[in-house]
Parts: structure tokens; sequence; C-alpha cells
């Protein structure tokens, strides 16, 4: 019935923190590109063993800020500084208002909302482009499929070596994972 | 479970116990601060401006004294949050926190002199009202009438007898809570009693209330009530943001210099670093800047007179350059600065942005003391008169008593953190999570 025709990946099976932590150095010094460790915990220092780039997510980040305060400047000067129109799937035109007898270009008024826009902005564009990044929501993975694997969120560590990396030969992956000392190696299937 | 420890942490005796090398700087600290308190003096004296000094010295004084409030409130955070990571900077905090304990001197001395004599050191003057002008309600009266009756209501709190007796008060908190703490946590180097954490973590909650109360009221007393008929309830939580940045500076510089001397050799890591300016962003610079501008708001807002004065001081003459430094150089340049990772980790940039960030704090002191409301602020019909009218408005930074004393208190200040330091572990080498903190990493 099986056919490991197009597997998903090879997935060796350790039994410490300290094992998939070689592991994790040999693997990535062997020049592998598309595999991942599963751990029931966070292992300090693994990232590193795994030699994985730091994510750029806070450079966007503060772009996303940056752009709130840019959007919070304008949309106070516009809708209450200008008579300026313009087209937002509608034709809008600023309204100038005097508030208190304060100046129509009154920035420390301004300041609180071009601050919330732009934590608003900033905030929702840290959790959105963190599942993006991560490539989720995704709905299924070979992995969850396996049975073995879901020691990964109890008491087991793996390293799942993908098929679509270049380096990826069966058997001679079968057989470095081998010789880490992984306790078991199991194909994964693609489904 | 971390194989990946790039640097171990170096626990001989040389590296963790205070020697000869911080009781040499702890002299040459010494000599220097002694030789720029006389020069100080010595120019002050030369100046014949009594009012100009004691204000100098009231503003260098509360200087330094932010330096040691923001290391005991840093102390009193590990504590009761229970920090695994601060333990290898927390002694260093409790150092430069315990010169608390003569600190006041600075404080005191100067103002039971004052009381005492009812004169200044060059032979004229009202006691205290030569800095604080509440303190001689009758000669306030008769400039300002308004103020006055302002000042006369709020006299069952602002008279001299209490004042004097809350500065005790405080100081006599600080003193001992601080050298409490300093000294629990020297005693657990030699019994590694484990109860020593407890007790102080303990003690640490009533501590921050106390903390809270002192540091707000004092602010009040010391600096608030130099402009006695304005007000403002945020005041305290504003000194506070400030005394963050600078305490939390010093203890960054402290730990770069002493590592800089071959102590601490892999204790004190990046991640530390990274931690430590973490602190110094949020509290010293964004939580500045978020009650510097919800204070400002809301007076600018409300727009009362008796409430704008104070900002109205400090935006006519040569004041407003110093204000528009504040917001770029306290808050909008440090912020972009210190936003990245790598300049909190990295040393040199570190050591440079709380150099920096110790200079504005200095500053910021500087313009909550200085500037004075003109008494005849009401007689201006509109704000462009009153500009014209102090566009000469001095703000006295070219005074070289202002650097001196800072000079001379900064050094007694160095003097005795490390002389307190060499006398003893310069780490909490035996606080049961030094290990944690020894391991520890951000994500």
């Amino acid at each position: 019935m099986t056919t490991h025709a197009h597997p998903y990946g090879i997935m060796a099976e350790f039994e410490t923190p300290a094992q998939i932590m070689e592991a994790a150095k040999k693997v990535s010094a062997a020049g592998y590109r598309f595999w991942d460790c599963h751990t029931p915990f966070a292992v300090h220092g693994l990232d590193k063993a795994m030699g994985i780039k730091r994510t750029i997510l806070p450079v966007l980040v503060f772009g996303a800020g940056a752009t709130g305060a840019t959007l919070g400047i304008f949309l106070q000067a516009f809708t209450n500084a200008s008579s300026v129109s313009i087209w937002a799937l509608v034709w809008v035109t600023g309204y100038p208002f005097l508030i208190s007898g304060k100046p129509l270009m009154s920035v420390p008024s301004w300041i609180p909302v071009i601050f919330e826009l732009t934590i608003l902005l900033a905030a929702l564009s840290a959790a959105g482009l963190m599942l993006l990044l991560n490539g989720l929501p995704r709905l299924s993975h070979p992995l969850l499929s396996n049975n073995r694997f879901r020691r990964a969120s109890d008491d087991r560590f793996f390293v799942v070596i993908e098929a679509r990396d270049p380096k990826f030969l069966r058997s001679k992956t079968e057989a470095f994972l081998k010789s880490l000392g992984a306790k078991h190696i199991e194909v994964v299937e693609n489904r | 479970m971390s194989a990946t420890l790039t640097q171990v942490a170096d626990l001989s005796d040389r590296s963790i116990i205070g020697d000869a090398r911080l009781t040499s700087v702890s002299r040459s600290a010494y000599a220097i601060g002694v030789v720029a308190l006389a020069v100080a003096f010595l120019v002050a004296w030369k100046q014949q401006d009594a009012h100009a000094f004691a204000m100098s010295w009231l503003q260098n004084a509360i200087f330094i004294l932010t330096l040691a409030l923001g290391a005991f409130f840093f102390t009193l955070l590990q504590h009761i949050t229970g920090a695994g990571w601060a333990i290898a900077v927390r002694r260093v905090a409790e150092a430069q926190a315990a010169n608390l304990q003569w600190i006041g001197l600075l404080f005191l001395v100067p103002m039971f002199w004052l009381v005492a004599t009812d004169r200044d050191w060059a032979g004229h003057g009202h006691g205290l009202a030569l800095v604080w002008p509440w303190a001689d309600l009758a000669h306030l009266s008769a400039e300002a009438p308004a103020e006055g009756a302002i000042v006369t209501a709020k006299s069952a709190f602002l008279n001299p007898t209490f004042f004097m007796i809350r500065a005790c008060v405080y100081f006599a908190f600080w003193a001992l809570a601080a050298g409490w703490f300093f000294r629990t946590s020297r005693a657990q180097d030699h019994s590694g009693d484990e109860g020593l954490s407890k007790k102080m973590r303990f003690a640490a909650a009533p501590a921050l209330i106390l903390f809270a109360l002192t540091s707000t009221f004092a602010a009040f007393d010391w600096i608030m009530s130099l402009s006695p008929a304005w007000f403002s309830t945020m005041f305290g939580i504003y000194f506070f943001a400030g005394l963050c940045a600078s305490g939390f500076s010093a203890i960054a510089i402290a730990c770069l210099r002493l590592q800089a001397r071959g102590y601490l050799r892999g204790v004190i890591t990046s991640e530390h670093y990274q931690d430590l300016g973490k602190m110094i962003w949020a509290f010293g610079i964004v939580f500045w800047a978020y009650i510097a501008f919800s204070q400002y708001m809301l007076i600018w807002y409300g727009n009362l007179p008796e409430e704008t004065v104070w900002f109205v001081a400090r935006q006519v003459g040569d004041w407003s350059a110093v204000s528009v430094a504040l917001i770029l150089g306290h808050f909008i340049f440090p912020f972009l600065f210190f936003v990245s990772r790598w300049t909190k980790r990295w040393r040199t940039t570190l050591l440079v942005g709380a150099l920096w960030m110790l200079a504005f704090a200095w500053i910021d002191i500087y313009w909550l003391v200085m500037p004075v409301v003109p008494h005849d602020i009401a007689t201006f019909t509109t704000y462009d008169q009153l500009a014209l009218a102090y566009e000469h408005t001095s703000t006295g930074l070219s005074n070289p008593v202002n650097y001196l004393l800072l000079a001379g208190f900064v050094s007694l200040f160095i003097g005795s953190t490390a002389g307190r330091l060499s006398s003893g572990a310069v780490l909490c080498r035996r606080d049961p999570r030094l290990e944690e903190s020894l391991r520890f990493e951000n994500i």
C-alpha cells in the first residue's frame, strides 16, 4: 500500500536535549537547508546550533510603527486642518475645525492619535507577520499524521530533514541520521 | 543544558573579589572629587552669588541622588520579581544604591545650616528661602501677592519645620533600606543562606511602596516647590522616570568599567547588557517621554495660567533650546539608537548610549531646577509680549560652578562605590540563582 515514492522527509528521534543539540550542529554542518528540530520545550541555544538566521520581524514591525505614525500625522492634518478633497472610494473633504482655541496644526494634541496608530500597526503587524513568516495559518502538515511524532509534545526530540532539500538522498540521509545516534529513524509520508 | 556557552564565566577570586584595582580607582576618584569641590568653592566665592551656587549644589546633589535611587529601585525590582538574569549585575546596583547612606549629607547639612544660621554662606539671605521661595512668605507675598496668597494656603505642608522633618525621613529610609539590602546580600556571600534571598524578596515589597512615596514627595519638596504656587500631580512619576534613565545608565557604565578592569570576566555577557539596555530604553527613554508628554499635554490643553506658567518659564529665552534639546536628546535620538538589539549588546555602543543618557538626565534635572517663573508674568496680555520681554533669559549653563560641582559629586560617588565594592565580592557569588543568571540568554 505505502509507496515511498514521494516522502515528505526523514524523521530522527532523540531522547535528550543534549543529543538534539549535537545532532543539530552536525546536520547544519553537513549543509542541509530544509530541515527542522521539534522539541517539547524551548531548548536554549538550539537556534544557534541549527545556524538559523535572525528573523527580520523587528525591522518589519519598526516599519509598520513608522507607517502608523506617518498615517496618524496625515490623517489629522487632512481631516482637521485642511479643506483638501481626496478620493478614497468616495470623495472626502477635510474640515478645518478650531478646538479650544488651539492652532489648526496643533501637534501636541495630535500625539495621542499618532501614538495609538503607531502601537496599533506595530502590534498587529508583529502578531500577523509572525504568523505569516512561520508559514501559518496552515491546516495540515505531514508530520502531524505521524504517530511517533506525537511525542514531540511530550518527551522526545526530533530532527526532520525534508525530501526537497538539494542534499537529500534517502539512503544517504538515513545513514547520516543514524550516525548521529538517533534512537529511531522513520520516513514520513507526504499526505 | 545550554552546551553553547561561548564564554565561560570566570569565578576566580581575581575576577569576582574586589581588590587593589578598585581601591586605587576609589582613591583617585576621591582625590579628584575633593579638588573639584575645592575649586568649585573658590570659583563660587569669587562669583559672590550665593543663590546661583545653592541652586547648582541642589541640582547636582539631586543628580547623584537619582543615580543611587535608580540603582535602589533596580535592586528592589529584581528582588520582587525574582528575576534570575539580574543576579550577575545586582551587586553593582546594590553598591551604587548604598551611596544613599551619605548622599543625604549633601542635602541635610546645607539645609540645616541655612535653617540654623538663617543666613547663606556669604552672610545674607533668609534661610531656606535662598533656594525655596516659600520659606520666606513675607518676602514672597510682598513681591508677588497673588502667588503669596496661594503659597500661604499651602503653608501647613510647605513650612521649614515639616520640610526638614520630611527630608530626614526620606533619607533615613533610603539610607537604612539601601544599606540593609547591600549588607544582607554581602552576608549571603559568606553564608550562602537561601533564606536571605527570601528575606530580601519579602522586604522588597514594602520597600518599593515606601520608595514610591518617598521619591514622589522628595520630588515635590525639593524640585516642584521651587515654583511653590505651581503643582502637577504627576511630577513625582516624572522624577521617577528620570531617575531610571540616570540610575540604570550608571549601572551599565559601572559594569562595563568593572569588566574593563578585569572583573566579572564572562560573568556579565552581552545578554545581560542587552537587558540593561532594554531597561534604560523602556523606563528611561520611552516611559520618561510618555510621562513628560502626558504632563505637558494636560497643562497645555487645559491652558490655565496658573499651570502654564511653569512651562512658559521653560520656553522663554535660551530655555526654549534646552526644552527642544530634551525632546530630541532624551527621547527621539536615544529611542532610535537603542531600539536596535545590537546597540544594546555591543559594549562600545552601550557605553556611548548610557553616557549620553546620563548627560541628558543631568540636563533634565537642570531644566527642572533652574528656570524661574517670572513674577510679573500676570502683567502680560499675550505670550508674544512675554517672550519678547524675556527673550534674553539665560540658562546659566555657562557657569563653571555647575560642572565643578558635578565633577566633585560624581567623583565622590565613584570613589564611594568603588571603595564599597573593593571590600568584598563584586558578584552575588552565592546567590542560589547565580547559575541561572550566568546561563541567561535572550531568545
